[in-house]
């Protein structure tokens, strides 16, 4: 009796420890916000991202999120990113700051969804940058260090914080609700002013005539004539200055914004790879 | 000898007056036409060379009513019997004019440039624009100092180059300091400072240039058919008129020749007048004046060549309705069309 417990117990331990293994081999190792579907990264890699992550957490105040998966439930990736991470709690902060990388192997693409304060930091130019080097990796199938080139770009971007000349695009607002921001953007106003006020100066003071002869009109023809024409150099002075290099990293300030199924304002950009 | 002259067709005696349009003489009344040379035969050219007294009135010779005419009105029509009446007195001894520019512009050209021209006036008030303005505009000869003159003048003062490369991580930016000098000779031909003081100087400059080539020696027979004044404005006055005109024009001219450089600037200058003559000539112009609220407005159409000026009150009310249509526009425009590119 005894002994058949123990068989039992024996089976039923190797039973679970065979569909522990079974599970890892297909979850792979993953953390809180590394999720690798795929086992495209060790247990230490995956630990070493981690760690990198809650630095960024705790130095930032940014949420980062990398997920690699071949099912995106029939979503596009940006659709995927946006909602992965709208709906699994991720962000810092009442705005929900944070981003998100996501490695689609189904359809060979890397997106970048960024949230809250990340939107601002992250330009599009900013993720067109971070989608190079972090595509330039993924084609040569090195997924830990396109990963560790991600959250490098994300360190050091927001270390940079906003570009002075941030602003926000919202790509998806149709034509009628950019009409009503014009409407309500006051440079419009001083333009419409500014021009107005100088077509009806032109027109009240363009009414009386020209003058239509000039230094020339009574001149008789041929008796000009120069009698002494004299340059002489004098002296010369010559200025160095030094030329300020413009490319100040990252540059073009706008972040292109949309809308997710969960309402909320996301940006971001992807790359086939 | 009568002081008026009134010019009749040799056919029938009507008042003979001359037409632009064929630079002759024509009879309304007979269709009589005659170029220069034929009314010449029939009537003599009166030479007008000693000074004649200035009368305070005169008498129309068609019909012996006096003739209602300002100081200086040498050439008028009578107002009963609607005949041309040239003073002989004005344009005689110092009034002998040299030279005359015809008439080329018909009274009814007049009008039609003058409608085109009021109806783009988009400022002036609608009372301003009436139709029965128009039958007003009157073909006038206005007195003209015609100068010729030599001057001798120069300019002198610094001018830059400037040159900029780049070598490594520098701008360099050379730049050479020069003295230039231009010294010039030109001889001014027939510029014209109006000599009366009845126009205004500022208008009477913005109808020019005529053009001399159709230039005639003056004849009272070009007076016939229309308005002509007598100067008084004497020549002396006139030419410091025309003084300042020479010195900017021979400054510019001097300027002119000063190139290949990146700028400049005039030191000091000095522009000299030299066998200056001024000769005393008729030229054509039309003229309605109109006056709105108490203040003359004029309107100058140069006779010869059409050339338009003129000033036409503004109304403030069609300038802030002008002012809004503009600014409803543009910020439809920038709403509508920057909308598509944000």
């Amino acid at each position: 009796m005894l002994y058949l417990y123990k068989r039992i117990s024996i089976v039923l331990l190797a039973f679970i420890f065979v569909f522990l293994v079974a599970q890892f081999g297909v979850c792979a190792y993953s953390s809180d916000n590394v999720i690798d579907n795929l086992g495209y990264l060790t247990e230490s890699e995956v630990l070493y991202l981690q760690g990198s992550i809650e630095r960024i957490k705790d130095n930032y105040r940014l949420d980062t999120v990398i997920v690699i998966t071949d099912d995106t439930q029939g979503k596009s990736s940006r659709d995927y990113a946006d909602d992965y991470f709208d709906y699994n709690g991720y962000g810092v902060g009442s705005d929900y700051s944070g981003l998100l990388l996501l490695i689609n192997m189904d359809k060979r693409e890397a997106y970048i969804s960024t949230n809250g304060k990340a939107i601002d930091i992250f330009t599009d130019k900013r993720i067109d940058n971070i989608l190079d080097d972090v595509a330039q990796h993924l084609s040569k199938r090195d997924y830990y260090q396109a990963c560790c080139e991600f959250i490098n770009n994300v360190k050091s971007y927001a270390n940079s914080g906003v570009p002075s000349n941030q602003y926000r695009v919202d790509t998806e607002r149709n034509y009628f609700h950019r009409v009503l921001t014009m409407i309500k953007s006051f440079p419009v106003y001083i333009v419409a002013l500014v021009i107005s006020v100088i077509a009806t100066l032109v027109v009240t003071f363009s009414s009386k005539g020209k003058i239509t002869i000039n230094y020339q009109t009574y001149e008789e023809n041929g008796s000009f004539a120069l009698t002494e024409n004299r340059d002489s150099y004098i002296r010369e002075s010559t200025v160095r200055t030094k030329i300020e290099s413009s490319s100040s990293g990252g540059g073009g300030g706008r972040s292109s914004t949309h809308r997710s199924s969960s309402g909320r304002t996301h940006g971001g950009g992807g790359r086939k790879f | 000898m009568s002081s008026v002259k009134e010019y009749k067709c040799p056919s029938c005696g009507a008042s003979l007056q001359f037409d632009p349009p064929s630079q002759s003489w024509k009879c309304h009344y007979c269709l009589a036409e005659y170029s220069k040379d034929e009314f010449d035969k029939h009537s003599h050219e009166e030479h007008l060379n000693e000074d004649m007294p200035d009368l305070d009135s005169y008498i129309c010779n068609s019909c012996g009513a006096e003739l209602i005419a300002d100081d200086t009105t040498s050439a008028t029509f009578c107002i009963y019997c609607k005949s041309a009446a040239i003073i002989k007195s004005r344009f005689s001894g110092r009034f002998k004019p040299k030279s005359v520019i015809p008439f080329k512009l018909t009274k009814d050209q007049a009008k039609q440039i003058y409608s085109n021209w009021i109806h783009k006036r988009i400022l002036a008030p609608k009372e301003f624009k009436q139709k029965e303005e128009i039958d007003k505009v009157t073909g006038i000869y206005a007195p003209f100092w015609l100068f010729s003159c030599e001057t001798d003048g120069f300019i002198q003062g610094e001018a830059k180059t400037i040159h900029t490369w780049r070598s490594g991580s520098y701008r360099y930016t050379q730049t050479k300091y020069y003295h230039f000098l231009r010294r010039g000779k030109a001889r001014y031909k027939n510029i014209p400072v109006d000599a009366s003081k009845k126009l205004d100087d500022k208008f009477m400059h913005m109808i020019e240039p005529y053009n001399y080539n159709e230039i005639q020696n003056f004849s009272m027979k070009y007076m016939s058919g229309f308005m002509a004044e007598r100067y008084d404005v004497e020549a002396n006055e006139a030419e410091t008129i025309m003084k300042s005109r020479v010195e900017d024009y021979m400054e510019k001219r001097l300027r002119s020749t000063v190139i290949g450089y990146n700028s400049y600037s005039v030191n000091s200058k000095q522009v000299l007048l030299s066998d200056i003559t001024a000769s005393y000539s008729m030229l054509p112009i039309y003229l309605l004046i109109n006056k709105y609220r108490g203040k003359d407005h004029i309107f100058i159409i140069n006779g010869q060549t059409g050339k338009v000026v003129g000033d036409t009150p503004i109304s403030p009310l069609r300038q802030i309705v002008f002012g809004l249509i503009v600014f409803a526009v543009v910020w439809i425009i920038a709403v509508f069309g920057g909308a598509l590119f944000v």
